[in-house]
């Protein structure tokens, strides 16, 4: 019973850092059709931000909001200089030009961080665990999932109860119809990459203190999770996005505890081939929303 | 009379289908006449070779996402596995029991030669996709980019773990170095008549129809499905071969030089030529390998006025990067689009309207509403 909590807790911890990277990317999408390659990098200078503020000397608590700010910012950069020109260009286009983007980016943070690995020292009670009866959690496990569970609130709340969320939702639903209204297309664009950056920067807060060290190539894995859950959740829907993360997480923790020794190697490519069959049933994602739209 | 001309439509008949194919050879023959004389310098020689391959790696790729309209991430996969396939297969049976020690018994006891280990890394290739591509081909748009993404890291994640097959993530070493200037350019030639061939085939037109118009190409009974199925199987054939005429002149390589690295060059290649046609992914092959030739030098050092100018290393990817966004901001369907060099046995005629030609008025799968080239050039 105990066993079958902890792996809950593992799949809920897992999967809503998953959720919130869907959540980040897809809000982009639903604005401009675009799924960016480059999104893991703000997470990896994120990671490298709160690698000098800390060793800097700044308290852990100044830390946080700091990197945030400067994911924000960043995204905002990103979002204005490389993606701005390209609204309503082709889907494929955008891949492809976010493709690019991560390439200079990286070299970027190559030349000014190396190759290297860059350890990120977190205060210890984030270490820590907590012992309640047979249950062993680990304090960063706790950190996540409450923070899952308030950026999403935070996020629903923002679109849901202020004047920038009600333009952000009708300028994904109907473009169109939102310009017409007086809805300037490229500020809702630079408030979905403000919105977005800010959740990369508490993702990548959270990614790399569990990781403990940021190398400029960390960007693939969070790319690649946020990318597999977004196709699974279905594509261009907050709601799937988040249903999509946390089915990724529950797949990944299933896979480690169910699969024999022998196969464990092979997890990652199980993972994948479990999702592909899954879209293979249902192309649209799991909430079924708008893939087939090519 | 025979011209030459550059044109994104397709031949109407057997002989402007055979006119496209020699226009299309003709191209290569032209790349191959320059790799030649670079070739009889001899530090030139490697990258003439890798040229070549790479060449025959960007055609694989074209043939099926300038054909569907489909971004593939996962074509460094077929690649690999060609690569391991062919390597394995020519690999001498005395190198394998040291190499290879745990390999059954069937391939442990076989060695080929270099034609037929390129058969077998196609082969294999061609099977993977035949095997992956029922349930790939489904998806549409980002959605199926990104799950050929997963087929990529399926297969790495799989060659890297596989250590009796493949000696895991250490690097495979032994394959002979059979990879010569005539195999490549041999190899060029045949897989561009033949993607040419597929180009202006039924199911070729078939496949572009369901790129263009998907809806109206199923209500007029063209399977999206098989359409897709075929472009997939040949393509990844092609690239199989390229991957194993990359084993055999590599003789050592290892997971990690298939993954996203290979990607990225590919697809900078494929755009900056142009996705659509044979010619733009020959000339794109072409630009992307000289840039990377001369930053590699930058990165060793140059003097430029006098001043030795070191570049930090991997400033290569970030070029690409910039030639990327910059390709895609201002010229979307590449150099070269949709057009192909064919060869014409009469003048053009613009104004005939047959289903074939509605099928090859073809908008480019990175489409701007810029009209098609249509440049022709007297002989």
């Amino acid at each position: 019973m105990t066993a079958l909590v902890q792996h809950v807790l593992d799949a809920l911890s897992v999967g809503s850092t998953y959720a919130l990277l869907a959540l980040g990317l897809t809000l982009v999408f639903s604005v401009m059709n675009l799924i960016n390659f480059a999104y893991g990098l703000l997470l990896v200078w994120g990671g490298y931000a709160a690698c000098v503020l800390v060793d800097a000397g700044l308290p852990f608590a100044l830390v946080v909001p700091l990197c945030v700010l400067f994911v924000t910012a960043l995204s905002v950069v990103m979002g204005r200089v490389a993606f701005r020109p390209f609204i309503g260009a082709p889907q494929i286009t955008l891949l492809i030009t976010s493709f690019g983007v991560l390439l200079i980016t990286q070299y970027i943070a190559i030349l000014v961080f190396g190759e290297k690995p860059r350890v990120l020292n977190t205060p210890d009670f984030l270490t820590g665990v907590i012992a309640a009866g047979g249950l062993r959690v680990p304090v960063l496990q706790v950190v996540t999932i409450a923070s899952g569970a308030l950026v999403v609130a935070a996020f629903y709340g923002l679109l849901h109860r202020t004047p920038f969320g009600a333009h952000l939702r009708a300028a994904a639903e109907s473009p169109e119809t939102a310009r017409l209204m007086g809805i300037r297309p490229d500020r809702v664009l630079m408030i979905a990459f403000a919105i977005s950056g800010a959740i990369a920067g508490v993702v990548g807060l959270l990614w790399f203190a569990k990781v403990g060290a940021v190398t400029p190539r960390s960007d693939m894995e969070p790319t690649l999770k946020a990318f597999i859950a977004i196709v699974l959740g279905g594509l261009g829907r907050t709601s799937g996005a988040m249903l999509g993360g946390l089915a990724l997480g529950g797949i990944e923790v299933t896979m480690n505890v169910v699969l024999p020794s022998g196969a464990i190697t092979y997890a990652q490519a199980i993972v994948f081939a479990v999702v592909i069959a899954l879209l293979v049933l249902r192309p649209g994602g799991l909430s079924g929303a708008r893939t087939e739209a090519a | 009379m025979v011209r030459l001309a550059l044109r994104s439509d397709s031949p109407p008949d057997l002989l402007g289908r055979l006119g496209a194919t020699a226009g299309a050879l003709l191209a290569a023959g032209v790349v191959t006449l320059l790799g030649g004389l670079l070739f009889l310098a001899p530090t030139m020689a490697e990258i003439v070779l890798l040229f070549g391959i790479n060449a025959i790696l960007v055609i694989g790729f074209q043939v099926f996402v300038g054909n569907t309209g489909i971004v593939s991430f996962g074509h460094v996969a077929f690649m690999a596995v060609g690569a391991y396939a062919g390597g394995i297969a020519a690999m001498p049976v005395l190198d394998k029991e040291v190499v290879l020690p745990d390999l059954p018994g069937a391939l442990a006891g076989t060695e080929v030669g270099f034609l037929p280990a390129l058969l077998v890394g196609g082969a294999a290739a061609a099977l993977l996709a035949l095997l992956t591509g029922p349930a790939l081909m489904r998806l549409s748009g980002a959605a199926a980019s990104i799950a050929t993404l997963g087929l990529l890291i399926i297969v790495s994640n799989v060659l890297a773990q596989a250590t009796p097959l493949t000696r895991g993530p250490q690097s495979l070493f032994g394959v002979p170095e059979n990879t010569t200037f005539i195999g490549v350019y041999a190899s060029l030639a045949v897989v561009v008549a033949l993607s040419a061939w597929f180009k202006w085939s039924g199911a070729g037109l078939r496949a572009r129809a369901v790129r263009d118009q998907p809806a109206a190409a199923e209500a007029a009974g063209v399977s999206v499905l098989r359409s897709r199925l075929w472009a997939f199987v040949l393509s990844a054939f092609i690239t199989g071969v390229a991957g194993a005429l990359y084993a055999q002149l590599l003789t050592a390589f290892s997971p990690g030089s298939f993954y996203i690295p290979q990607l990225v060059l590919v697809i900078a290649m494929a755009i900056v030529g142009g996705v659509g046609g044979i010619s733009g992914a020959l000339l794109g092959t072409a630009v992307i390998t000289v840039i990377n030739e001369v930053l590699r030098k930058v990165e060793s050092g140059v003097p430029i006025a006098g001043v030795e100018i070191h570049a930090p290393s991997g400033i290569s990817f970030a070029a690409l990067g910039v030639a990327l966004i910059l390709m895609l901001r201002w010229r979307p369907s590449g150099l070269l689009g949709a057009s192909e060099v064919q060869v014409e046995t009469r003048a053009p005629a613009p104004a005939e309207a047959g289903p074939a030609r509605v099928a090859g008025a073809a908008v480019p799968p990175v489409a701007t509403d810029r009209p098609p080239a249509e440049a022709t050039v007297e002989e």
